[in-house]
């Protein structure tokens, strides 16, 4: 069904609340409703037509359309067509009905919508801070267009703590985070423990907020963003970067050329690789088996070595530019590539083939961390974890990017829902990824790698990209603006959707099995922790102040 | 034996133990990395990691300074009085001091003090450490036991000298208990020294070096070389029990043949330790249970004279 059925279906149902549809492709829907509706058509995506939840956005449109901006953001894999329901709200009442009570996925997006726009979800069932630092005022909105980049609000509360919930009777706290040796990025699990078993939890994290998406709207151009957006992610930095530009050429209408869509796909792959060997390394680590760790490690390394011949660096690749890429792929790094290729298959295969006979392993994940595909649903969980419980969701094949259309591969999936699935998943996909690549290398044919662009940037237009990280769906969301830049750019990372799935992962099991169960999702908090304008510490009974510890730290050289 | 000697050889047990352990250990971290495709540090990393932090500031820390600092100093006395008791390359240096009872006393008094030092830091993963820790000495100190008591009803004494000699094969017949024994404490060895896969109760990347988890400078020298002598300990008690051929040997012979069995035990213990991955606290239990099972049997088994 393409993109005109389903809006023909939704018309059907909702005909009077519908204020006007776009279709730029067969692909792309918007449809903009009155907010009074907005509850019951999500309602009924997401429930009666089964698609999945993928990111809410609030935008401020104060200064253009002289009101807020909300859109919710659905993906009917099946149909290729990703799916954007959007509503306008009056300046003065930035209020709109809660859909986290029908769509649980949505309850992050809303929260944060209320936080960093200030547009209230009315009827929210966990209303608490997601976002904001805990002493941050509670009427200062930092994506807002009136609040400056680098606003430093003058009634921060220095020593202001979040409110937990009381733990369930008969359980004791055991606060997992923010530093342990397994988060390699602040997060902050409150576990409610009785004896060994973990009874469920409470998650604060947002820790490490950067401020990127205001940066972006406010000092950047569109062609620094890409830069930028490889920077949110230590591990999957290309996906942000191809994400954007895809939603900016999407928003403009614009294809670049073919050689540049293969050489973005041969980037994509080689770090879902990378990714991908470093997350089993990691995985066999935090179940205590460092040789496998050492060794995934050692089979990783040429590949950041050919990254870095390509593009100039291990891992920021710098990579693309709206309408095309800055490396081209000559001949010799082609025969390269496809060496490193080689030896990686031919290494790979005996790590794959030793996990997969080590019962040892297998005790320690089977049956661990189950995500069913209910609580896939219901997170709007992405990547190996819903392919792990036997949804059968890969953008790569559902919303073809880049050269995916051109290429020939399979979508890995597994039945057991649990960590072990996971592992198989990812240990499998690094084959599909090296044939995917030579496919590449073989089909491309010489051009040109940028698109020539005269013109300016249309105004105003809206784009979505959705882009198969190692982890799950990327989904980057652009509203084109003035002054080349984006009036709204809101990036949602899979482990954003992902960490909501991982309290009902580990309800009921064993402490020992809660790293390895979070490490399943390959949490990346850097791609989730993404906005705020600056960075202020608080906490509960420090006794050092932010400005001391700066004054500390940059005082001793 | 004349009280000189006993005190002779049990200040050259506890020197050799003191000195050979780090030893052991670097050579034990060198073949990991090699097995992990990886350089590794050098042999003598260890004795400069204990240096290094022995020359370290002592800090306080924790709920109960004073216990902490009681429970890094108990650990490694105790396992250096259990190296006066057992033979290492000659007889038990301290034969009449003591009976295997004691013996056994001793070894879990070793385990207690990683309990003080849990408690004494007082933080809810240390904790989480202690209570591992107690859950595994409940079902693992019977083993050990079971082994000795074995041997004890072989030989019909309890004096340190007669059991450990090899003593659980008994004098005739084919030795069923001695080699069921055999099997049950290799396959709990690991557990003894607190190694993969059985490094629960420390578990660095569940539970952050559990017990351990607020010691650092000095008092973590004490507790880490309490913990490499631990290896030569049981180590020793395992070539004693379970291997006692060449004891036969004059003094130089019979040493260095007790030196290279704990040295190939130590490269076994380092081997699985490279090649598995961590037990679960409840999957190790029920593992242990299934040993402890199996022992009762030999020890019926031993009391019939088999």
């Amino acid at each position: 069904m393409i993109a005109r059925e389903r809006l023909n279906q939704l018309r059907k149902r909702f005909d009077s609340a519908i204020v006007r549809a776009d279709l730029p492709s067969d692909r792309q829907l918007f449809v903009w409703v009155r907010p009074a509706a907005v509850k019951e058509m999500c309602r009924h995506i997401f429930r009666d037509l089964d698609a999945r939840y993928v990111v809410s956005i609030g935008a401020d449109d104060r200064p253009y359309s002289g009101g807020f901006v909300v859109a919710h953001d659905f993906a009917f894999d099946q149909d290729q067509v990703l799916c954007s329901v959007l509503t306008q709200l009056p300046e003065t009442e930035p209020k709109i009905d809660s859909i986290s009570d029908v769509v649980p996925a949505a309850n992050w997006a809303e929260r944060e919508m209320r936080d960093l726009v200030g547009i209230e979800s009315v009827g929210h069932p966990y209303p608490k801070r997601l976002v904001l630092p805990d002493g941050w005022p509670e009427d200062v909105h930092p994506l807002r267009k009136d609040v400056p980049w680098n606003h430093v609000p003058a009634e921060f509360k220095e020593g202001a703590t979040f409110e937990f919930e009381d733990p369930p009777e008969g359980c004791t706290v055991v606060p997992f985070g923010p530093f342990h040796p397994t988060l390699d990025e602040p997060a902050h699990f409150r576990l409610y423990v009785e004896g060994e078993m973990v009874r469920g939890c409470e998650y604060r994290g947002f820790m490490a907020h950067r401020g990127i998406e205001k940066l972006a709207e406010s000092v950047m151009s569109y062609n620094d963003i890409p830069v930028l957006a490889e920077r949110i992610c230590g591990i999957c930095g290309c996906v942000h970067s191809v994400a954007y530009t895809q939603a900016v050429e999407a928003a403009a209408a614009l294809r670049p050329p073919p050689r540049a869509e293969y050489i973005r796909t041969i980037m994509l792959e080689l770090e879902r690789l990378h990714s991908h060997l470093l997350w089993t390394g990691l995985a066999c680590h935090i179940v205590g088996f460092d040789t496998l760790f050492m060794q995934a490690f050692r089979i990783r390394e040429p590949v950041m070595w050919v990254a870095e011949k390509i593009t100039g660096n291990r891992k920021t690749y710098g990579l693309c530019v709206v309408g095309g890429v800055r490396w081209e792929i000559t001949p010799e790094l082609k025969s390269e590539l496809g060496q490193v290729l080689d030896r990686l298959d031919a290494e790979w295969g005996p790590v794959v083939g030793a996990i997969s006979r080590d019962k040892n392993i297998q005790k320690r994940t089977q049956g661990v961390g189950i995500a069913n595909k209910e609580v896939v649903k219901n997170a709007g969980a992405v990547g190996p974890v819903a392919r792990a419980a036997g949804v059968d969701i890969d953008c790569r094949r559902d919303h073809p990017y880049a050269a995916y259309d051109r290429v020939d591969f399979e979508v890995i999936t597994a039945g057991g829902c649990d960590v072990w699935s996971r592992l198989e998943v990812r240990m499998r996909e690094v084959f599909e990824s090296t044939a995917i690549i030579r496919q590449c290398l073989e089909k491309m044919e010489p051009g040109p790698l940028q698109l020539e662009i005269k013109d300016e940037l249309p105004v105003g237009r809206i784009g979505l990209s959705s882009v198969e990280a190692p982890r799950g769906e990327s989904h980057h969301f652009v509203i084109t603006g003035e002054n080349n830049r984006p009036r709204r750019w809101r990036v949602r990372a899979p482990t954003y959707q992902n960490l909501q799935a991982v309290p009902a992962m580990i309800r009921d099991q064993q402490i020992a099995d809660m790293t390895i169960s979070l490490g399943s999702i390959d949490p990346c908090f850097s791609c989730t922790d993404r906005m705020e304008t600056i960075e202020l510490r608080s906490g509960g009974k420090k006794t050092w102040s932010q400005r001391e510890l700066l004054a500390l730290s940059r005082g001793r050289k | 034996m004349p009280m000189g000697w006993a005190i002779m050889g049990a200040v050259a047990n506890v020197a050799m133990v003191l000195l050979v352990s780090p030893l052991l250990q670097g050579i034990g971290r060198k073949l990991t990395a090699r097995i992990q495709s990886r350089q590794g540090p050098p042999v003598l990393q260890p004795y400069f990691d204990l240096l290094k932090l022995l020359g370290k500031e002592d800090i306080e820390s924790g709920e109960t300074p004073v216990m902490q600092r009681f429970a890094a100093l108990l650990s490694l006395t105790t396992v250096l009085a259990v190296s006066c008791l057992v033979p290492m390359g000659f007889g038990s240096p301290m034969n009449s001091a003591g009976d295997v009872i004691m013996l056994i006393y001793l070894l879990t008094l070793c385990g207690a003090s990683t309990l003080l030092a849990g408690m004494a830091a007082g933080s809810t993963y240390s904790l989480i450490g202690v209570s591992r820790e107690m859950m595994t000495m409940i079902t693992l100190e019977p083993l050990l036991a079971v082994a000795i008591l074995v041997g004890a009803v072989h030989v019909h004494s309890l004096r340190l000298e007669a059991v450990l000699s090899g003593s659980v094969y008994g004098n005739a017949g084919f030795p069923w208990s001695g080699l069921v024994m055999l099997a049950v404490m290799l396959l709990s060895l690991q557990a003894f020294v607190q190694r993969v896969p059985f490094d629960i109760a420390g578990a660095e990347t569940e539970l952050m070096e559990g017990p351990l988890m607020e010691y650092s400078g000095p008092k973590l020298a004490l507790c880490q070389y309490a913990q490499m002598a631990r290896l030569v300990i049981y180590s020793s008690l395992f070539s004693a029990l379970f291997l006692p051929w060449g004891s036969q040997l004059t003094f130089p012979g019979e040493w260095l043949l007790f030196w290279i069995k704990v040295f190939v035990l130590v490269l076994l213990v380092t081997v699985i330790a490279a090649t598995h991955a961590r037990y679960r606290i409840d999957q190790a239990l029920r593992y242990f249970a299934g040993l402890l099972g199996v022992s009762f049997v030999a020890l019926v088994l031993a009391t019939f004279g088999y």
